[in-house]
């Protein structure tokens, strides 16, 4: 993930490190760098102008504290914006073991909901957790065969029947009572769907989510920031993100523009078709990675 | 009457606007950056009259760049299709991309645009690894009345298609559309794979399917894709999710092939020919345009 904006902001790093002189020119040819390494990993382009902005003025004006030389300085004002861009602290997916939790999965089109719907279940399998899952989406063909097929693998039961998607949650709640943890898959839906929009309201309101999650394609441009925006509008608060598909070339920028619209955490990111294919989501150690730093 | 020569100054600003707004439509960092550098070559030393808007000139100059890029060689699907059936021989298209961005989908909207136009079809399941894929293919089948040849999950996908070209050979059908499982370039073993299922099954055309919403990774897919198997078009996805559509203009620049059709909803007709004057109107925004949001699927 993000290897090739790891290396961009490594080489922007180093130039720094480099320096014989850290002048006002260096810093600006070092926020350019900045710039384009985050430019190109997809991040929201007014996100990365404000950014970079920011970096400037703070590299500028501030003085380096007790200890740290000004390029070091320089380093930890890059690395500090970042990782306030993706929220400080690792977030983990809180599942309360002495009452029913229930998570909505929402997001675009094709950004891999159903997948991660069976990937979350076999996520708290593992931890332990007696998982179940309804599938909410009506529209796309065989959406429920795609999950069944998934959850079968790793047995846990799924309910779908041919009704709207309001009355199939209405009765999977009812039927797995017994279940601690109930994962809704639903259909995928963009911004400009105003009656899917509205639809999701309902499914809200009837399941009253402990958590609702976002999954967002790891390969989304600039569409991300408004796409958030419009889901959060629907629905409230948003408590998570997923970012899928970070197995590929995709550098995951747009999640970053889409955690700063919604804020939102990153808590799993899907590395993989296999159900085993989830990791926790960990900001400090990702961005220190990013930056060629090693732990901080 | 009077000259002036445009010097870089004159453009800065007007370039730097331009170079934001692309930005913010998708268009790659890099492709965008060459497309600067393009119109600061034409631009610089041209001579101009008092009279002439530099602003508008510029703004001319990008336009018809990205024209260029976005008008290479058109591909006729139905005239080879045609061509192909005076020969008594199915066309044979196959669809590749990475997972999500709308192959399934894809081809049943393409099967019932050729249905409409008096073409015979059939599918071929060709994505054997996918949960549900086989299924969801065989829904769009039903609903739209085509036939889709199918083996069972985990088979062997240059074997479904083949046998789907021997059935459309068989029973004189004009068109088989196969679909294939996503994957990212990453993975060599599935790239390997793709390789080849076009080497067993020959098509005539290998359509590359792109997902409007995509940023830089457009680029890198496209020309993946493109080396691994060779790219013949590309169709564009969801550009009804109030995309811009950059990723056409950056796959168009990466692999210099034309763009056949975009994806524009969730009904069967909801896929439109690619017009590059319309699209460079969308891309400014200068046209708005609004896609029907009634699902059929």
């Amino acid at each position: 993930m993000l290897e090739k904006m790891s290396e961009n902001l490594t080489k922007a790093i180093n130039k720094i490190k480099n320096a014989m002189f850290v002048d006002k020119k260096l810093i600006k040819e070092v926020v350019k760098d900045i710039q384009k390494a985050l430019i190109q990993a997809d991040v929201n382009v007014r996100l990365v102008l404000n950014l970079s902005k920011e970096i400037e003025r703070r590299t500028l004006e501030e003085e380096p504290p007790k200890g740290l030389s000004k390029k070091e300085h320089i380093i930890k004002i890059v690395y500090e914006e970042l990782v306030k861009l993706l929220g400080e602290e690792a977030k983990p997916l809180n599942i309360d073991p002495k009452k029913q939790n229930i998570i909505l999965l929402l997001g675009l089109q094709g950004s891999g909901k159903t997948t991660t719907a069976a990937k979350l279940a076999r996520y708290l399998q593992k931890k332990g957790y007696r998982p179940a899952l309804i599938c909410a989406d009506t529209y796309r063909p065989a959406a429920y065969e795609q999950l069944k097929q998934l959850a079968d693998k790793i047995h846990v039961p799924v309910y779908w029947d041919n009704k709207k998607p309001e009355e199939i949650v209405k009765e999977g709640l009812e039927k797995f009572k017994k279940a601690d943890v109930i994962i809704i898959d639903t259909a995928g839906r963009h911004k400009e769907e105003k009656g899917l929009l509205e639809e999701m309201k309902r499914i809200k309101a009837i399941t009253n989510p402990d958590e609702i999650i976002l999954v967002i394609d790891g390969t989304i441009g600039q569409q991300a920031k408004i796409q958030a925006k419009a889901f959060k509008e629907a629905v409230g608060d948003i408590g998570s993100i997923i970012v899928t598909k970070l197995d590929g070339s995709a550098k995951g920028g747009g999640a970053l523009s889409a955690v700063a619209e919604i804020k939102a955490p990153i808590k799993l990111i899907g590395v993989g078709e296999k159900i085993d294919d989830l990791e926790e989501f960990n900001p400090k150690k990702f961005i220190a990675r990013l930056l060629g730093l090693g732990d901080i | 009457k009077k000259e002036i020569v445009i010097v870089e100054e004159d453009i800065e600003d007007i370039l730097e606007e331009l170079r934001i707004e692309l930005l913010e439509a998708d268009v790659a960092y890099d492709v965008v950056e060459k497309l600067i550098e393009n119109i600061k070559n034409e631009l610089i030393g041209k001579k101009i009259t008092p009279e002439d808007n530099i602003e508008e000139i510029t703004l001319m100059a990008i336009k018809n760049a990205i024209k260029n890029i976005l008008s290479q060689k058109k591909i006729d699907i139905y005239k080879i299709i045609e061509e192909n059936r005076k020969k008594g021989k199915p066309t044979v298209i196959v669809f590749v991309g990475i997972n999500g961005t709308g192959k399934t989908t894809t081809i049943a909207k393409l099967a019932y645009k050729l249905k409409n136009k008096g073409y015979s079809v059939v599918l071929a399941a060709g994505d054997t690894f996918r949960a549900g894929a086989i299924e969801q293919l065989e829904k769009h089948g039903k609903n739209i009345g085509v036939r889709v040849i199918k083996h069972k999950h985990g088979a062997d996908a240059a074997a479904v298609i083949y046998d789907a070209i021997e059935h459309a050979k068989a029973k004189k059908i004009d068109v088989v559309l196969a679909d294939t499982a996503g994957r990212q370039a990453t993975n060599i073993n599935l790239m390997d794979e793709m390789k080849k299922i076009v080497r067993v099954t020959k098509p005539d055309l290998v359509i590359f399917v792109g997902d409007a919403l995509t940023g830089n990774d457009a680029i890198y897919q496209a020309e993946e894709f493109d080396k691994a198997v060779g790219i013949d078009g590309v169709i564009l996805t969801k550009v009804d999710a109030d995309a811009k559509g950059g990723a056409a203009l950056s796959i168009g620049y990466a692999i210099g092939k034309p763009i056949l059709f975009l994806g524009v909803g969730q009904r069967y007709e909801d896929l439109i020919e690619f017009d590059p004057e319309w699209f460079v109107k969308k891309l400014f925004g200068e046209e708005e345009i609004r896609f029907s949001t009634e699902r059929e699927f």
